[in-house]
């Protein structure tokens, strides 16, 4: 089956126990998750991944986690990851009965616990993940202390930035003593033409760039990562799997922007959660302390919307020192924001599609979401039309 | 002509086709594992280059404080993921390097 493995994970995290289940959909993923959702029960966790997710369409990168009424979208190498292990999507259901992490790869999840993830923010998860397992590699998706307060202001950060999680899916992961969802993607998706995919998806890409502007990162998507004090911080900017036009922009708060040697471990922040920076310019943050704002939140695992408008309803002139200290009173503060890769398009029903594609919104809105022209592309992948 | 690829590392966007499209001229699939080529990233930094695995020149070393060659292959990529030792050196695709092809900024580039 090409762009596909065939496979969808199921474990318990009550039981440990896994199994699995033929997936014969070759088709668009919109509907998929809510039909194992009602297959496996609502109060089930599905992680998802698009069609075309790992192909060389530009911006395929995109992978989902959905339950009850909300997705999230999964990006960065993370989406394309979650489609090399062997799974085209995964159920986890139940509640364990002891604080763990899903892991997996090469065809095989299982449930591992971490008894002190309680004590770890979603940064230092994270790493002893990695350093357990032994692969700087390994994607993880991770809760912090407000993902398992089950505020319903939580964030779920992916490896270690904040942006994609609006719907409190945090919190999911919290009330099922879910510490994270590691993933390492080693194997193969099977193409119906690979030189014709590749000429295609060139000729794609190179048409999309003929019509865009120099890529400056988060800028080129969002005027307020135009200003100086944004742009003097600017370090790099970086692409999600299959992007040709980044909206990340690394700033580095903590030693020099120019300095491109590895040295500071935790130098800045990775900017492309637009409504977080929206609210920093609302709140008076400078970008310097609106990136050490949001290091933090994605630290706790809380997001950054709710927390600056919960400090600017106590404080006419919140800083970073007045927000640390909120970030330690989760209970008490409401979910503020409206969504972020959600508001790429005027109609959620494009932003729909795209995930079901495994397609990037915000880089689909920017170059025209031209249905036609994907189909082009994908049939040479898929070895049959797209719709 | 003696064609080469050349890395100008601070131009790499970690978008990671190169790697996919290196794999894919191997063998016909879409996967990270086979590639000539390996993204390194160190996400918490920021810090991210290539690895390119050459015939002539033993390994090029796309970082970002820049470009360098020569040095012999070993392990990399952590004990799960196929070392860059164990992999085929850069066949430059007959001539016509896709990754170089693919590239969208240009980091990766053809020179004789």
């Amino acid at each position: 089956m090409n762009l596909r493995n065939g496979k969808i994970g199921i474990i318990d995290l009550s039981t440990g126990e896994s199994s699995e289940e033929d997936f014969a959909g070759d088709v668009l993923t919109e509907g998929v998750p809510r039909e194992l959702l009602e297959k496996h029960g609502p109060d089930s966790i599905v992680l998802g991944t698009g069609l075309l997710t790992g192909s060389l369409i530009p911006a395929s990168c995109v992978g989902t986690l959905t339950t009850g009424r909300h997705t999230m979208p999964i990006l960065g190498h993370a989406g394309i990851e979650l489609k090399l292990t062997g799974f085209d999507f995964l159920v986890l259901k139940g509640k364990a009965s002891n604080w763990g992490y899903i892991w997996i790869r090469d065809g095989i999840m299982e449930f591992v616990e971490m008894p002190e993830s309680p004590q770890l923010n979603s940064w230092q998860r994270t790493e002893k993940i990695r350093s357990d397992q032994g692969d700087s590699k390994i994607q993880v998706l991770s809760g912090g202390p407000w993902c398992d307060a089950g505020s319903p202001a939580a964030q779920l950060v992916v490896d270690h930035w904040g942006g994609e999680d609006k719907v409190g899916m945090g919190a999911e992961f919290g009330k099922r003593n879910l510490a994270a969802v590691a993933f390492r993607g080693m194997g193969e998706l099977e193409v119906a033409d690979p030189e014709a995919h590749f000429e295609k998806s060139v000729a794609l890409m190179r048409g999309h760039l003929s019509r865009l502007a120099l890529n400056k990162g988060l800028q080129s998507y969002y005027e307020g990562a135009a200003v100086d004090d944004f742009v003097s911080l600017a370090h790099r900017y970086i692409g999600c799997y299959g992007c040709p036009y980044p909206c990340r922009s690394y700033l580095k708060t903590e030693e020099d922007p120019k300095e491109m040697r590895l040295m500071h471990k935790e130098p800045g922040y990775l900017h492309y959660d637009i409504p977080a920076l929206e609210m920093a310019t609302k709140v008076g943050l400078s970008p310097r302390d609106a990136t050490r704002v949001l290091v933090r939140c994605a630290r706790a695992g809380a997001e950054p919307v709710a927390v600056m408008a919960a400090a600017l309803a106590s404080s006419a002139h919140p800083d970073v020192v007045s927000i640390d200290a909120l970030l330690a009173r989760h209970d008490d503060i409401r979910p503020a924001s409206k969504g972020n890769f959600e508001l790429s398009f005027p109609a959620l029903k494009d932003y729909e599609t795209c995930l079901g594609l495994g397609l990037c919104p915000r880089y689909w809105a920017k170059v025209g979401f031209d249905i036609g022209a994907i189909s082009s592309c994908a049939e040479s992948a898929l070895g049959h039309k797209l719709m | 002509m003696d064609l080469r690829l050349k890395l100008e590392p601070v131009k790499c966007i970690a978008c990671g086709v190169c790697e996919m499209v290196c794999s894919m001229h191997r063998d016909s699939v879409l996967t990270p594992m086979t590639s000539s080529i390996i993204l390194h990233i160190e996400d918490k930094a920021n810090y991210f280059g290539l690895v390119l695995k050459t015939k002539s020149e033993g390994l090029v070393l796309g970082r970002p404080e820049g470009a360098s060659s020569g040095q012999q292959a070993s392990g990399s990529g952590g004990p799960g993921a196929k070392p860059i030792l164990l992999r085929e050196a850069c066949d430059l695709c007959d001539g016509h390097p896709k990754c170089a092809k693919i590239c969208p900024t240009k980091c990766i580039t053809v020179v004789d």
